[in-house]
């Protein structure tokens, strides 16, 4: 299980500006367990998301969220490790203050990790808002996030670790972390201006992701002898 | 797997060998640069739009992108406008997925997907500002419009959303508001064919009038969906080529060159600047065509109404 | 943003009643009384089902699709003959006042009932077949219209039938029969009887009767009915013949 808290990101951000007002998931993962969705291959495992939205009913919205969120995460799963197994994460929504979807993927990972699920990769997840100056900020607030005219949610990987010398090898004259997993926009925007958001989110994934990758390690090593099979 | 493959490829029927290997199927035909229903990688299906097949909605259009086809229709009712904007009305988007359009549908258990292409296709119009909402008030702070839009998918073949889209923006482009008027108890009658009596004595009613009117559109959103697979770039997908190759990103831009939503849900492909942009300018070709498809059957509306 | 709605009430403006009127023996839409609206019909309008069907009936526009025979689901217990499963759902914008869109149980079990006697089940042990219809746009004598497009999307998708099954109603005004009611007679009849049969084995496989009917009356409708549903039957044969000879 794994508790996100923007708070904790804020200290490492390239442009961290806001204290007041915090997004809180929390990511519960469960399995593999035996068996496989109705649907889905046997020769393979499944993963599937359940959201609980903060208070009421699931609605659209997060039905929509559950969808993008489970296709993000078995982008990065390794389905052939563990064949007719599901997993099971479940996503609780504490408290929302804008960049909801960013913030879920990013502790599902975390938990997904926590949890010792083998993945490709992580997955970085940013909010990148527009004023209307056409000015970038990241990680909007919920009020933010509706007084902009236009915010994109972008999930990239995080950079790979090779042990083996050298650059490691670029796709389509980009290194892999530059690739898009997910991309939501909400608003009307110029292309240029979605381009831009991605410049800008691929170095604060960067950033983002080796945070990530100092805290998950930090956090693996203590926790390691109390944890529960 | 691999192996097997090629042993019996040399024996094999083309349907069985496209059903026990769907993904060895499609890549052999993509390195041809073509795709098994004879299209080039690039192209997407044709494209056509009924203008009004209802007549007892308020407006309506069918839309055929290969297969798929959609059936939108608007519904107006009256509502008491909230406090926070007493002068706008409202627009409610329903996307709904029968069991008739597919086997995967049953009924008592819907399609995963209508939740999502119904809050995707909301997004957008919404992003887009296709509609002004103020001009759907009748009398500020008493009665505005209620726009049910609803768009029902009636055969399903890939590519969903981006008919749901048009098919939604044929509908509200064709939509007209008809003539209503306040009585005394502030309900909303219609003034049809009692315009004379009720447009005198009537001083507080604004909007109405004695004749239909058409809404002031915005800049038109129109999408376009992309596969992407390996190092190939797909158009406008169809059903097969979706459940095989699951990385899709949708592309949707305005008549006046915005960026009003670039979708892709995850999905193995990771999508890089290059194949972006080219999306981009793909989406941007279809738009300028399937401007011309709606212009055309727009004008073939109003030759039946007149 | 204002995607805030459902909880929201609103009502419709614009409905006006409208009664219908036979002034000279002629209706409202110019029809005589014992004359049918215009049918038009076509099989394989939907790709991803086995057998398709749209029908329109005047303003009355409905598409079936049929699937199966395929696995019936897991919960149902052995059977050595195939199972019928029907289901039918409108539009919400198919009807003057919007409505739910949600599944109409009365006319699924109805359409049930109607077409299990002509369908060959013992020719698909275990399977089921699925009939879901789609009501587009109801002008008026929906069920009528369902049934019989219902049956061409069966013979469609190659389900063995004893054969077509083809169906009418008729609405009764005092002492007027009206064959093939549109919404607004409807909406004020005194009764109505729909047949629904086989017409060239001259079997009937349902008959509901509502309201006061006298035993002549009776008689009467039943033949205006029948011969009506003989001439839908030769419409429907005609058009499978020509989606047929299309093929070729």
């Amino acid at each position: 299980m794994a508790s996100y808290f923007r708070r904790k990101k804020i200290t490492f951000w390239p442009c961290g500006f806001r204290i007041s007002g915090d997004t809180i998931v929390l990511a519960a993962v469960y399995g593999p367990k035996a068996g496989s969705k109705k649907n889905e291959s046997p020769e393979k495992a499944s993963i599937e998301v359940l959201w609980k939205p903060k208070s009421g009913q699931i609605g659209k919205a997060e039905r929509e969220y559950e969808m993008i969120l489970t296709r993000t995460l078995q982008s990065i799963f390794l389905s052939t490790i563990h064949p007719n197994t599901t997993t099971s994460v479940i996503i609780q929504v504490m408290h929302d203050d804008g960049a909801l979807l960013p913030c879920a993927i990013n502790a599902a990972c975390a938990a997904l990790v926590d949890a010792g699920i083998p993945l490709k990769s992580l997955a970085v997840a940013i909010c990148c808002g527009i004023t209307e100056s056409g000015s970038i900020i990241l990680d909007p607030t919920k009020q933010e996030e509706q007084e902009m005219p236009a915010f994109a949610y972008l999930v990239f990987p995080n950079s790979s670790l090779a042990v083996l010398p050298g650059t490691p090898p670029l796709i389509e004259g980009e290194p892999v972390e530059h690739g898009i997993i997910t991309s939501v926009t909400h608003g009307a925007m110029s292309v240029d201006d979605y381009f831009d958001c991605l410049d800008r989110g691929r170095v604060a994934s960067a950033k983002l992701s080796e945070f990530l990758r100092k805290n998950l390690a930090q956090s693996q090593i203590p926790n390691h002898s109390s944890k529960a099979s | 797997m691999e192996g097997k493959s090629e042993e019996l490829e040399g024996e094999m029927e083309v349907e069985a060998y496209r059903r026990l290997f769907p993904l060895q199927f499609y890549e052999r035909h993509l390195s041809d640069s073509v795709r098994p229903d004879a299209r080039p990688l690039n192209k997407a299906r044709p494209t056509s739009i009924v203008p009004a097949p209802l007549p007892s909605a308020d407006a309506s259009a069918m839309v055929k992108i290969g297969n798929t086809t959609m059936l939108s229709g608007i519904k107006l009712e009256i509502m008491f406008p909230s406090s926070d904007s007493p002068d706008e009305g409202c627009i409610a988007i329903d996307f709904h997925m029968p069991p008739i359009c597919s086997p995967m549908v049953r009924p008592g258990r819907p399609a995963e997907a209508a939740p999502v292409i119904s809050q995707q296709l909301n997004n957008v119009i919404m992003s887009s500002k296709l509609i002004d909402l103020k001009e759907l008030s009748i009398a500020s702070g008493k009665a505005a419009w209620m726009v049910y839009l609803e768009i029902y998918c009636l055969d399903a073949d890939g590519a969903l959303f981006d008919a749901a889209l048009l098919s939604a923006v044929a509908a509200i482009a064709h939509l007209e508001i008809p003539p209503v008027c306040l009585n005394e108890e502030g309900r909303v009658v219609s003034s049809q064919g009692q315009a004379e009596t009720n447009t005198d004595n009537n001083g507080n009613t604004n909007n109405s009038n004695t004749e239909k009117r058409k809404l002031t559109l915005g800049s038109i959103p129109f999408s376009l969906t992309c596969l992407l697979h390996k190092q190939y770039l797909l158009v406008d997908p169809t059903d097969e080529e979706e459940s095989i190759m699951p990385s899709l990103l949708t592309v949707v831009l305005d008549t006046s060159g915005h960026l009003i939503s670039l979708y892709k849900p995850g999905g193995p492909v990771l999508a890089y600047t290059s194949t972006t942009k080219n999306c981009v300018a793909l989406a941007t070709r279809r738009v300028k065509e399937l401007e011309k498809i709606l212009k055309e059957a727009l004008s073939e509306m109003d030759v039946i109404e007149n | 943003m204002a995607s805030k709605s459902g909880t929201i009430s609103t009502y419709s403006p614009l409905f006006s009643r409208k009664n219908p009127n036979f002034t000279n023996g002629v209706r409202s839409d110019g029809r005589h009384f014992h004359e049918c609206r215009l049918a038009f019909l076509r099989t394989g309008a939907v790709n991803a089902a086995s057998g398709s069907a749209y029908a329109e009936f005047g303003n009355t526009k409905v598409i079936v699709s049929v699937f199966g025979p395929r696995e019936s689901k897991k919960a149902m217990m052995y059977s050595d003959t195939g199972r019928l499963n029907c289901s039918v759902s409108f539009t919400t914008f198919s009807t003057p006042i919007r409505g739910q869109g949600s599944e109409h149980k009365e006319f699924s079990s109805m359409l049930h009932k109607a077409l299990e006697g002509a369908i060959m089940l013992e020719t698909f042990p275990k399977t089921t077949v699925d009939v879901f219809a789609l009501v587009l746009e109801s002008g008026g004598s929906e069920l009528p219209v369902i049934i019989s497009c219902a049956s061409l999307a069966l013979a469609d998708a190659g389900i063995a039938m004893f054969d077509l099954v083809t169906s009418v109603s008729v609405s009764c005004f005092k002492d007027d029969l009206v064959i093939d009611p549109v919404f607004e007679e409807e909406s004020c009849q005194d009764g109505s009887l729909m047949i629904v049969c086989m017409p060239l084995r001259n079997e009937v496989t349902q008959l509901t009767v509502t309201g006061e009917w006298s035993t002549p009356k009776v008689h009467e409708a039943m033949d205006l009915c029948l011969g009506a549903c003989s001439k839908l039957g030769d419409i429907m044969r005609l058009c499978l013949k020509e989606a047929a000879s299309t093929l070729q």
